[in-house]
This record gives structure tokens, sequence and C-alpha cells, in this order.
């Protein structure tokens, strides 16, 4: 029982906190991981977009500054009109410095705006938009520059303004934290949802388990709810109840075997028990001794019988095969077994006929063994006057294959319903016959035996009056 | 009755090393054995029965396969550095590979438990070469007489009108007679079957022979050991098994 304790509470907790063993965890955090990559590659491709578009709209407002004042600059041929020039240069110069306006000529009165070093190169250098670094300023400036062609009095000037890329970079900044941010609380998010998602999508399997740990030993009757699962998993259940189903004829065959065998033990050992405890019970002649002993010796020699027929069967169950292989002539067998059971036959008045031959690898003490258990169980329900045919075929008769041994009687018909279960051990058709001292009921359990341990099989019939059981054994040769 | 399984045909005693350490085991080996005249002694332990096999010479040692301090095989493998003595191995599991593993080792035969009484001493003997059949072609038990070679059977003159089989029977009895032989070693002489068949038919063959050989006389010869087996013998007085 201590092992049902283990396997239930490893059932009843299956969303327990062993994230590494629970399916749902492990959705939740697949689920995390995917959301993550996915805000990720969204994220990505957002900022680029939002960047190209930053850009853009900055080009923009550079470029609408440069124009606004490029068309007064053309317009002013005088000093005069170079005044109104440099006052709008001002207005327009916010006191931040975020936008700034520098005109240079050779004319000195011509010129506007206090360029540093790194400006007055820029100045020199080519026309068209350019970027700064400015050294009391955190983000550089975007710039464009332009040659403006003299008019009248004024001489040729070069006009450049700078706007600073702050409000650009700032915005880009603040959209790289949101993002990560909301991506963040995303995944965290959506690894609660996927955990009550996948929880509640598990919750058939969670059922399942507790409904196949509440299966127990006492009750082998008891199956899954097939109707209440979801298809996905209707067909496990099902055919975890076909294990089941196998699993309870397999354990009642065991437990009816096992009463069986305390039933064919026990009456033994109570005859013993009870005559030895009879006989020592008074004083009692050598005689009496004598026979008691000897009938004790009776019982002991049919609890032997039993207990090494049941090692036999106990040593094909775990696989044994025949091993010492010899090719004959299967009819040669038969013919001794049946010259073995020559003088019962003829006490039961009973003939035999073999039809057939044919060669197998076989073990000759097994296969006579097989073909003795089932002559004599042949002769046993055979009516005097009777004649029994032992059939050897190497074809594939009676739904085996290789070379088949069929025995076939004539005798009362066996009920379909008993055919199958003739070769259970202990199976008696006929239970009244229980207790005849020379079958225990084991007699065509060790014939299957046998059968399985030439890879063969068994099989058996009975009908217009004739019963036939027989057996194969496979690896027929020439 | 078991005094009665070996004739005294054999003056010198057998000497017999039994390896047990189950003790009632080998207290009724002891006793059946020293009761046909073998001295016997008993080792309970592997490293006694080492001791034992190594320094004193047997006619035969029987050996237990599991036994405390030392095993069987591990026995067996010391004694055959040294010693040819014939062994038999008691085992309690008759897989192949106890078999195969025994006889490679270098033992004589085995002995799957449970086994008869019987079935040790017809190996011990076998081994031993003392229970030997006798080969003469003629055998005389009380007024009854056996033509081995004529394969005919007389009893006070008169021929009795036997099968084959019957015959086979008879002789495999006369041969060995004065000793019990059980159903399954009747059924291995007479038929070569070596497995329990579970059948009645060496009961049926007995009543069958008897109905023959005592039916008509006053003294029976072919006697039944219950729950033992058979046995051919002139019996003086009958003990009204």
């Amino acid at each position: 029982m201590s092992e049902g304790n283990i396997s239930e509470s490893n059932v009843s907790n299956p969303g327990g906190f062993n994230p590494r063993h629970s399916i749902a965890w492990r959705l939740a955090v697949m689920f995390a991981v995917a959301t993550l990559v996915v805000f990720f590659l969204i994220g990505f491709a957002l900022h680029k977009v939002l960047g190209h578009e930053l850009d853009r709209h900055q080009q923009e407002q550079l470029n609408t500054k440069y124009q606004v004042m490029e068309y007064m600059i053309v317009r002013s041929h005088t000093t005069e009109h170079w005044q109104h020039v440099t006052a709008k240069l001002d207005a327009l110069s916010p006191a931040d410095g975020s936008t700034q306006f520098w005109i240079d000529s050779p004319d000195p009165k011509y010129r506007y705006g206090k360029p540093t070093d790194d400006v007055a190169r820029l100045l020199k250098g080519p026309a068209g938009i350019g970027e700064i670094a400015m050294a009391e300023r955190l983000y550089p400036m975007r710039t464009e520059i332009g040659d403006i062609p003299a008019n009248e009095e004024r001489p040729a000037v070069r006009f450049m303004v700078g706007v600073d890329s702050a409000p650009y970079f700032k915005t880009k900044q603040a959209f790289r934290l949101a993002l990560l941010v909301l991506s963040s609380l995303g995944a965290v998010v959506v690894t609660g949802l996927g955990l009550m998602i996948a929880r509640f999508g598990l919750k058939p399997l969670n059922k399942l388990s507790q409904e196949a740990g509440e299966l127990r030993p006492k009750n082998l009757s008891q199956r899954l709810q097939l109707s209440r699962l979801p298809t996905e998993l209707s067909q496990l259940g099902a055919s975890f109840n076909g294990a089941l189903d196998r699993l309870e004829s397999a354990y009642q065959q065991l437990e009816g075997f096992n009463a069986d065998v305390t039933h064919e033990l026990r009456t033994p050992l109570a005859n013993l028990i009870g005559q030895t405890q009879v006989a020592l019970s008074r004083e009692r002649s050598n005689g009496e001794l004598v026979e008691t002993l000897q009938s004790n010796l009776e019982e002991l020699e049919r609890l032997r019988a039993i207990v090494n027929d049941m090692l036999f069967l106990a040593r094909a169950d775990q696989g044994e095969r025949a091993t010492r292989l010899e090719s004959v002539s299967l009819a040669a067998e038969v013919n001794k077994t049946v010259e073995f059971l020559d003088f019962i036959m003829d006490e039961a008045e009973v003939s035999v006929r073999v039809e057939g031959d044919a060669k197998a690898q076989i073990e000759t003490a097994l296969f006579r063994r097989a073909v003795t258990n089932l002559l004599h169980n042949a002769i046993k329900y055979s009516q005097a006057k009777s004649e029994i045919v032992v059939e050897v075929s190497s074809e594939d008769r009676h739904g085996v294959h290789g070379v088949s041994i069929a025995v076939s009687n004539p005798g009362p018909e066996i009920p379909r319903e008993h055919l199958p279960r003739l070769f259970d051990r202990f199976y008696r058709v006929d239970s009244a016959r229980a207790n005849s001292w020379e079958s225990h009921g084991l007699g065509l359990s060790i014939v299957k035996a046998i059968a399985k341990m030439h890879n063969g099989s068994v099989f058996a019939s009975s009908q217009d009056g004739i019963t036939m059981i027989g057996f194969s054994v496979a690896g027929a040769n020439a | 009755m078991i005094g009665k399984a070996v004739p005294a045909r054999e003056k010198a005693a057998m000497k017999i090393l039994i390896v047990e350490d189950e003790l009632k085991m080998a207290e009724y080996l002891h006793r059946g054995l020293s009761e046909q005249d073998c001295a016997v002694d008993v080792a309970h332990n592997g490293i006694d029965g080492q001791h034992m096999a190594l320094h004193y010479d047997y006619d035969v040692i029987v050996l237990d396969v599991m036994l405390p301090g030392l095993d069987g095989f591990s026995i067996l493998k010391s004694l055959r550095a040294v010693k040819s003595t014939p062994v038999i191995m008691l085992t309690a599991r008759d897989r192949v590979e106890d078999r195969v593993l025994g006889l490679q080792s270098g033992a004589d035969d085995y002995l799957v438990k449970p086994f008869s009484f019987l079935e040790l001493l017809a190996r011990l003997q076998a081994l031993t070469r003392r229970g030997r059949v006798q080969e003469s072609t003629q055998l005389h038990i009380g007024d009854l007489h056996i033509d081995f070679l004529a394969r005919k059977a007389f009893r006070g003159g008169a021929r009795i009108d036997l099968t084959a089989k019957e015959f086979s029977l008879l002789a495999v009895l006369g041969k060995r007679q004065g000793e019990i032989l059980s159903k399954t070693a009747i059924a291995e002489l007479v038929w070569d079957i070596n497995f329990d068949s579970n059948t009645n038919v060496v009961e049926v063959a007995i009543k069958r022979l008897r109905a023959k050989i005592d039916g008509p006389f006053k003294t029976p010869l072919l006697h039944t050991i219950r729950g033992m087996g058979y046995v051919l013998e002139v019996r003086k007085e009958e003990t009204g098994t």
C-alpha cells in the first residue's frame, strides 16, 4: 500500500510548486519567453520606424526654418534691409539656443552669429545637411548650409541653420524605456495569464489523474469516465481503460489461481496433519504406524507433483525456452507416447489412430509430456469403444502456425465459453471431477507451457460430439 | 522397508559425505544411508564440508548448492583441483543455468529438491557402480524363472504368457530384485518416459503383471510399497502390506 500512497501524492499535486515538473508552469514560462521575443522584435521595428520618422520631422523643421530665412536673405539687397534680416534672426533664435543661425560673408557687415572654431570650420565646408557637436550641448545640432548669391549691395553669403537634436534623442530614449517596461510588464502579465490558461486547460488532465489515483485493487472494475474527457485525452483514457481491463483479467486469474493452489495444497496438507494427529493420539501398533506413514507418503507425493508442475509452469512463464532441440519425426514420438499409455487405453477400452507426420525441432521429453497430457485427457473423457485420433500436420491449421498436433476424441461437447479457458491452470469444465488423484488440473496448462517453450500455441474446439485439443510447435523444417 | 531396498550384495561399506545445512534433510539422509550400510559423515556448512572433502577419502559426496560459509560450486571447484571423487549436487532450483554450472564445474550428477530418497539412492549406486544391475541371462526368484534371452518367464514350471511390455516390466523389476523401484523409475526404465506423467500407467501395468505372475499362486512375489513403489522379491512372511 505504501507504493499506492507515493503515487497518489504525485498524482494529486500536479500543479505543485515544482516548476520543472509542472506542465502549467512550463507552459507559462514558454508563453513569457515567446511574448518577450515578439515584443522585442516589434519594439525593434517600431524603434526603427520612430527613428526614421523623427529624423524626417527634424529635417522638415530644419528645412522650414532655413527656407523662411533664405527667402528674407535673398530679397535683402541693402544694408538697411540687412538690419531687418538680423532682427528677424534674433527674434527666431530662442534664448535656450535650441535653434541657431550663422551667416558668413567676406564683408564682416554681413555676418551673423558667433561661430565657434568647430562651427567656423563647418561653415567653410560644403553646403548641405550636416551635424555638429557643440561643447555646451549634450546632443549634437543638425545643420543645413546654403549659399545665397549676392543681391545689389549685399555680397554673396553662406547661411547656416542649426537645430538642437535633444528632443529627438529624448523621445527615442523615452520610447525605449517605455518599450522595455511595457514588454516586461507584458511578459509578467502573459506568464500569469498563461499559467491560468494552462491550469484551466489542463483541468481535465488533473481530473483524469485524480480519477486514476483513486483506482484501488479492491475495486478492480472501476474505470475512467471517458464521456467527460476532451477528445485529446479520451484516447489516452481508452487505452488506460484497456490496460485496466487486461490487468483486471490477469489479476482475477492470478487470484483464482492462488485460491486454486491454496485449495489444491490444502487438501493433502489437511489429510497429512489430520491422519498424523490421529495416529499419534494413542498407542498404535507398528503396522498401523507404517500404514499412516505410507498414506502420508502418498499425500506428500501428491504435493510434490503439484509443486513440481507449478515450478515447471513458473519457468515457462519466465520465458524459459526448449533448449535440447532435435529434428525428429513427430508421429514416431507420438507413437512412443501411445505405447506408454497403451495399458490405460486398454483398460478404458479406447483405441488410438495416428494420422500424418511432420518433422520439427523439439525437445523430445517436453513434447512427449505434452502429448501424454493430451492423450490422457482424451482417454479420461472418452467413452468405451471409441477411437482417439492424433493428427500431425505440417500445414497451418486450426488457426495456428507451424506443425500442429491435434488430439480428437468423441465425447460430451464442451460448451463454447469453456473452450478458451481449458488451458487455464486448475480449470475444470466439470467441477465434480475436482479431486481425482492423478489429475490436479494442470495437465493442459502444461501443454500450453510446452507449446510456448517451442514458440507454438494451443487450440481447442468441440462440435458434433468431437472434442479436439492440440498444440503447435514452431520451427518446422524438412 | 527401506532396509530391504538394497540387498547386502556389497560387503565393503560405501563412504559418503553429506554437505547439507538443512538439519532435517541432513538428519534423514544420514539415517537412511546409514541403514543402507553406508558410512556417512555430515557437514553442516561449506567450510567444514570443504575441509572434510579435501582431507578424507569418500566414495561419493552429496553436496548442497546453497550453503552457509562457502557455496557448493566453490567446494566442488577446490575439490576438483585435487580429486575426482564423484559428486551429486542438490539444488532447490532446476534452472538450466544451475545445471550447466553444476555439470561444467565437474559435478557428476544433480538432483532437484524435492527429490525422493529412492532416487538419490539409485543415483548414488549408479555413480559408485555398486548397485549394478545383474547382467546374467537367467534369473530365479523363488519359483519364478526369467529367461532374458528368450524373453520368456515361467513359474512353477509353467510358461507365463506375457506381452512384450509386460516382460520388459518384469525384466526391469527382476534385474533389480529386492530393490524398491519408484513409479517414475519404472516409467523411465520401461518406457523411456523421464518426467512425472501424473498418470496411472505404472499401476495398471503392475496390476496386469501381478495378475499373471502372482494371480494363480500362493506366495506373491510382486509387492507394492505404498507411496514408494514396487519390489520383486521372495518374502518369508507377509507383513500385511
